[in-house]
């Protein structure tokens, strides 16, 4: 199965999951729900807290 | 084929490879390792007096096996150069004791065994990559049996089959018992359009291939019984839908799905296909005599040495990448390189040629006018400040600075070959480098005035020229409003924007600051701006270390042609702006 | 942080606002842009212009530069993508190095997007126009040097297209240098005898 991280979309709020490796090559992402490419991967021990 | 050998301008160099590329744009230099012959090209006259002697028999390469050669022997009849060539390998030894009898039959005296290769060393101004491609090896996909099961061939294989010059002197003949057989299936996409094994591409040329196999079969023997198993047909050349219906018209039949399994009548060595009928939602048989796997086009195994001689990228299909998919087609990232035929992408022999002129005209452009100028928005590296981390030797998308990780020497420009994007400047975290026409000075000087006076009105935006400022200037001509607070920066790639700009305009009091580019697709510069997301993406991590809302540093890619995104973006700016509050922008500038 | 600055040769800026007809004036009051880059440090002369790009235009910017002894030039006019080229040849034409020139894009960045805000959208004017001068400050000569090209080619791989690549390099004059692994040139395509569409044979 393919590996998954959670995102949030730092334009909207909208949190989301989208495949994800840290091996990938960075790839081009929008949140889907209002478009922003200002997407970014909560981090492991972020989503702990 | 033949016009190349006697060209006068045309220096032919055979079972030769190149070793090493030095320089850049105009002034290449070369060395090629020519691989012995062991037999006097400009001497020997094919006259096959050699071949009578020699006591070694091997497979034939260019027959795929289907026929044999000695190992001293002409690749194939029309071969250019002429001359033989002798396979060390295959030679009961290069000591005339051992052997030595085609020496001996050679009247012109053209072999020789102690023949050495050469490196041969030239300059060029510029190079055409045309390494083609390899064929697809269907071994693995084992429901097909090929290698198990000998009447399973690949349409490779076929051609050299059905080839006048071939080993069977273009009698259709089936491999176990070399009769004319009477059912042909052929089985389409094979090592193409799969995501699990194989390729997930089309190859281009396998549809239209076996059209015209089908119908030089049916040319020569109409009781030929053909079934093509297919996912789609793609006929969308020139003359090829007339081609494709000939074929019909002349009783092929194309039967819709690509069977599951294969297996053999061990004993008729016929085999049977297993394939699923959609309307009937059952499994039919088809028994026949032959099967031809109509094989895919894979990137050439040797396409890594030249990505690595002349710095050139891949596209995820593993060919080689152009400059710009659309308007630079044949033209590579490294200035001077061009790409003619599969070494980019899979094609018919139609458009290889035309590419291939393509490429020639681009050179012929370049070395018409004899000089050229280079772009003067390049970087400079201080040798002073250089730590020699390599950092900006990595990121450079042209592999236009070098560095050698032993001897830690300072970095160095070649400015021929830089394209002005900057981000190794943006990267090297010593000050280094100096991004000319848009050094850090013209860039913070810009935030500053930007700040000057009521900054917490503002929002400042990065904007790359080739598309998100572009996307600006068309909503703009489309007239699209939006409100007044940003203030728009210029860079040539968003790969440009350096840490330290942004968080400079925070300090001096900016709500929000919105960093733009073009679509990964259509970055000016290949990939600068994967970078441009690395560090935004760091600086997120950074401001919420500090305790900075990291809503405040955006990040958009806006094509040229996205007015409309363009002021959609500005407008949700404006709104972001409004929630950032007096107190925070405070905050901020003690923090940072 | 600090920032170096690098010391200059005294500073001559010369400020061009243009009015673009009714394009940029119908929004920004391109005299009052122009009355607020005369305070804006090292700016010597200040002009506004119907269309700065038309020929007396641009007659305007290089007799200013060679009257005033301008040794930078800021066009706020329309986008750099349309008529930077434009404003580089009437500098070089002059003396100037045609990278001492800044635009600032008063046009597609301001007055066709504000067209409701006149007041805010001459403020942003303002505001742009002081950036591009405070870029010009900094703006250094450069020079797009020159390299030679050879008139050889190297064209790797001997199939069809590499073929064709040479011999279209070699009858247009070049010398072609053509490296092919195997023994013979012909590639794969030497391998098929009959080939789409028109049933031909490929050699
Ligand atoms: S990134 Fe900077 S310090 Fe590192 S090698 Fe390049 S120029 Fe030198
Ligand atoms: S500016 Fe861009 S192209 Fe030039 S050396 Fe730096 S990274 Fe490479
Ligand atoms: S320079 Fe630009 S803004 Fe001025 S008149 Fe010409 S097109 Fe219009
Ligand atoms: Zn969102």
């Amino acid at each position: 199965m393919a590996e998954e991280a959670d995102f949030k979309c730092l334009r909207c709020g909208h949190r989301f999951k989208a495949p994800y490796s840290p091996k990938d090559e960075p790839q081009e992402r929008a949140c889907p729900q209002c478009g922003s490419n200002s997407v970014r991967r909560i981090k492991e021990k972020a989503k702990g807290k | 084929m033949t016009d190349v050998g006697r060209h006068p301008r045309i220096e032919l160099l055979t079972l030769s490879e190149v070793v090493d590329v030095q320089g850049y744009i105009g002034n290449f230099r070369i060395k090629v390792l020519r691989k012995a012959r062991y037999v006097d090209e400009k001497e020997c006259t094919a006259c096959s007096d050699c071949l009578e002697v020699c006591p070694v028999t091997k497979p034939n390469e260019f027959d795929l096996g289907l026929s044999t050669r000695k190992a001293i022997y002409q690749p194939f009849p029309q071969a250019v150069p002429s001359a033989f060539v002798l396979n060390l390998e295959d030679c009961l030894g290069n000591n005339p004791i051992a052997c030595g009898k085609c020496a001996e039959a050679c009247d012109l005296k053209c072999i020789d065994y102690d023949m050495q290769d050469k490196e041969v060393e030239f300059r060029v101004g510029t190079v055409i990559v045309a390494t083609g491609m390899d064929v697809y090896d269907p071994t693995e996909l084992d429901e097909f049996g090929y290698t198990r099961f000998e009447n399973v061939i690949t349409s490779l294989e076929f051609e050299r089959l059905i080839n006048s010059g071939g080993p069977t002197e273009g009698h259709l003949i089936r491999p176990t018992d070399w009769q004319l057989p009477k059912r042909v299936a052929f089985i389409q996409c094979i090592g193409s359009r799969s995501e699990k094994r194989g390729n997930p591409y089309c190859s281009n040329i396998c549809c239209m291939n076996t059209v015209k196999d089908s119908l030089l079969i049916k040319d020569h023997w109409p009781e030929v019984e053909i079934k093509v198993f297919y996912m789609d047909i793609r006929a969308f050349g020139k003359g090829f839908e007339d081609l494709y219906k000939r074929s019909k018209a002349a009783g092929v039949m194309y039967i819709r799905g690509i069977p599951g399994d294969i297996r053999e009548d061990p004993e008729a060595k016929n085999l049977i296909l297993l394939s699923e009928d959609r309307n009937e939602g059952k499994v039919v048989e088809h028994e026949v005599d032959m099967v031809i796997l109509s094989v895919g086009l894979v990137p050439n195994s040797d396409s890594p040495i030249i990505r690595q001689l002349l710095t050139l990228s891949q596209t995820s299909d593993g060919f080689f990448m152009e400059a710009h998919p659309k308007l630079l087609p044949v033209d590579a990232p490294t200035k001077g390189v061009f790409f003619a035929g599969c070494a980019e992408a899979p094609k018919d022999i139609k458009d290889s040629v035309t590419q291939a002129s393509a490429a020639a005209s681009r050179a012929n452009i370049l070395m018409s006018a004899g000089k050229i100028t280079i772009e003067a928005i390049t970087s400079h590296i201080d040798e002073e400040l250089c730590k020699a981390c390599g950092i900006c030797a990595r990121v450079c998308p042209y592999h236009a600075i070098e560095f050698d990780k032993e001897k830690k020497l300072p970095a160095r420009v070649i400015e021929a070959s830089c394209h002005g994007c900057g981000a190794c400047a943006a990267e090297c975290t010593f000050g280094a480098i100096t991004m000319r026409h848009f050094t850090d000075q013209q860039i913070i000087s810009q935030i500053e005035s930007a700040l000057g006076e009521n900054p917490q009105d503002k929002v400042v935006v990065f904007a790359c020229n080739w598309c998100s400022y572009a996307g600006g200037d068309f909503a703009g001509i489309s007239r699209l409003q939006y409100p007044p607070s940003v203030r728009i920066i210029r860079t040539m790639c968003s790969g440009r924007v350096d840490e330290k700009f942004v968080l400079h305009a925070f300090k001096l009091g900016a709500p929000i600051v919105l960093v733009s580019g073009c679509h990964f697709a259509d970055c000016h510069y290949i990939s600068a701006n994967r970078w441009t997301q690395k560090r935004v993406e760091k600086l997120w991590d950074k401001l919420e270390k500090k305790g900075v809302r990291p809503e405040r540093l955006q990040l958009e890619w806006i094509s040229a042609a996205e007015g409309l995104k363009f002021a959609k973006v500005m407008k949700e700016m404006e709104e972001l702006r409004k929630g950032v509050t007096m107190e925070e922008i405070e905050y901020t500038q003690k923090e940072l | 942080m600090e920032i170096e600055r690098a010391e200059t040769e005294e500073l001559r800026i010369g400020v061009f606002v243009c009015y673009c007809g009714l394009n940029i004036s119908g929004t920004v009051d391109c005299e009052a842009v122009a009355e607020y880059a005369r305070g804006l440090k090292d700016v010597v002369v200040v002009n506004t212009n119907r269309y700065t790009c038309s020929e007396p235009g641009q007659q305007t910017i290089k007799d200013h530069i060679k009257e005033h002894n301008l040794n930078r030039v800021v066009v706020a006019s329309c986008t750099p993508l349309m008529h930077e080229p434009t404003f580089r040849a009437a500098c070089q034409e002059v003396g100037l190095n045609p990278y001492l020139l800044e635009m600032v894009n008063l046009r597609e960045h301001c007055s066709w997007v504000h067209m409701h805000e006149p007041e805010k959208a001459t403020e942003k004017a303002k505001d742009m126009v002081k950036m591009g001068v405070s870029r010009a400050r900094y703006l250094q000569p450069q020079i797009e040097k020159e390299v030679s090209v050879d008139k050889s080619a190297l064209v790797i791989g001997g199939g069809i297209a590499g073929i064709q690549a040479s011999l279209d390099l070699a009858n247009a004059g070049y010398q072609v240098y053509l490296v092919e692994k195997k023994p013979s040139i012909g590639g794969t395509m030497a391998q098929i005898d009959k080939t789409f569409p028109t049933m031909d044979c490929s050699i």
